[in-house]
């Protein structure tokens, strides 16, 4: 029985309010709704995809709402499992900025928000502890990030760039380094 | 107009393709959004960060539509919102059927271990220069006490928690009210 594009959108769209706070609160969500409640994917899947979302560019909760929908009802199902995630943080944001505008002349309201910008500089700290043990684990990630580090002070590198390059370098160091081993 | 458009489709394309590891990895990019086209300022920038924490929804798409929002009203917010997912959703379409071949792929895997310290390194670096600005640091005698007491206040207390953007959010608003406003 096919599954109508309605409901894989409804389910997504519901995931997607709930979305708060980084990509990786949609796993339980989506192991909740798409493999407890509806059987549309097993665990394992649930697995793979997560795992695959991080190895593609890109939102990680975006990613594998298309892995997610794909393996439901193929191209449309991904298109509209995309979509639920992104129309309610799409309308989310539009009300919430019409909101703002209305206070943001009041004096309170703008200490408030000299607050904010630092906590925003705290959770940006946080993320980056996160990401630090995934990420920068051996002598070679250790000397790969502190090298972009100082020519980022030196210079004004476009991030692209950057990304590209450490890509390219990590590649050859690793090809390099299995052709000795081996 | 057109041209803005343009740029906002060209600019959250490239940030779709490049931004890796999450939401957090394309802050970077916005920042070097912001000194290529000042679209928008700084502090700006660092309030939509905020607001796209505490909106449900995926960060990075919630930023993408902010700043879009911000730069070129509706349409621009629906422009950078499709950009940013764009080429992730292709790409995600076409690698799902190859699932298996493409996750134990060498030569992938050791591209990942350059990007994503690429991007950790990206995020460490803007860190460190939003909190030279926000606490309006300009040498070790000239800086603004009071945000840097707060910033050393939410971070002793949120870095051992896991991370609840909600809360330290909310935590920062405070300690801004109660530093500027009463002391």
């Amino acid at each position: 029985m096919k599954i109508s594009l309605l409901e894989i959108f409804k389910v997504f769209f519901i995931i997607g309010l709930q979305l708060l706070g980084g990509g990786y609160v949609i796993v339980p969500l989506l192991k909740k709704y798409l493999v407890e409640e509806r059987h549309w994917l097993n665990e394992e899947e649930l697995t793979d995809f997560f795992a695959l979302s991080q190895c593609i560019p890109g939102i990680i909760a975006g990613n594998i709402a298309v892995c997610a929908g794909h393996k439901v009802r193929g191209i449309l199902g991904a298109i509209t499992a995309l979509l639920g995630i992104i129309v309610p943080c799409f309308l989310a944001i539009l009300i919430i900025v019409q909101l703002i505008s209305g206070f943001t002349d009041n004096q309170t309201v703008q200490n408030a928000f000299k607050g904010i910008r630092i906590s925003v500089v705290v959770l940006i700290f946080i993320t980056i502890k996160e990401l630090w043990s995934k990420s920068v684990n051996s002598v070679f990630s250790y000397f790969l990030f502190f090298a972009i580090f100082a020519a980022l002070c030196l210079l004004p590198i476009s991030p692209v760039f950057i990304i590209i390059s450490a890509g390219l370098i990590s590649l050859i160091y690793f090809r390099l380094k299995g052709v000795k081993n081996a | 107009m057109l041209k803005i458009y343009l740029l906002l489709f060209w600019e959250f394309t490239k940030i779709g393709i490049f931004a890796i590891g999450g939401g957090y990895a394309a802050i970077p990019f916005l920042f070097y959004l912001q000194s290529q086209y000042n679209w928008f300022s700084v502090d700006e920038l660092i309030n939509m960060i905020a607001v796209a924490n505490i909106t449900p929804g995926p960060v990075g798409i919630n930023m993408a539509t902010y700043t879009g929002l911000k730069t070129a009203g509706i349409i621009g917010a629906m422009i950078s919102t499709f950009s940013i997912v764009l080429v992730p959703f292709i790409l995600t379409i076409f690698i799902v059927k190859l699932l298996s071949k493409f996750q134990h792929n060498k030569d992938v895997n050791y591209a990942f271990i350059g990007f994503r310290c690429a991007a950790c390194a990206l995020l460490t670096y803007i860190a460190f220069k939003l909190l030279l600005q926000t606490a309006s640091i300009k040498n070790f005698t000239d800086f603004d006490k009071s945000s840097l007491i707060l910033f050393f206040i939410l971070i002793s207390t949120f870095c051992f928690m896991r991370k609840n953007p909600l809360l330290t959010i909310i935590a920062g608003a405070l300690g801004g009210i109660i530093f500027n406003s009463f002391l």
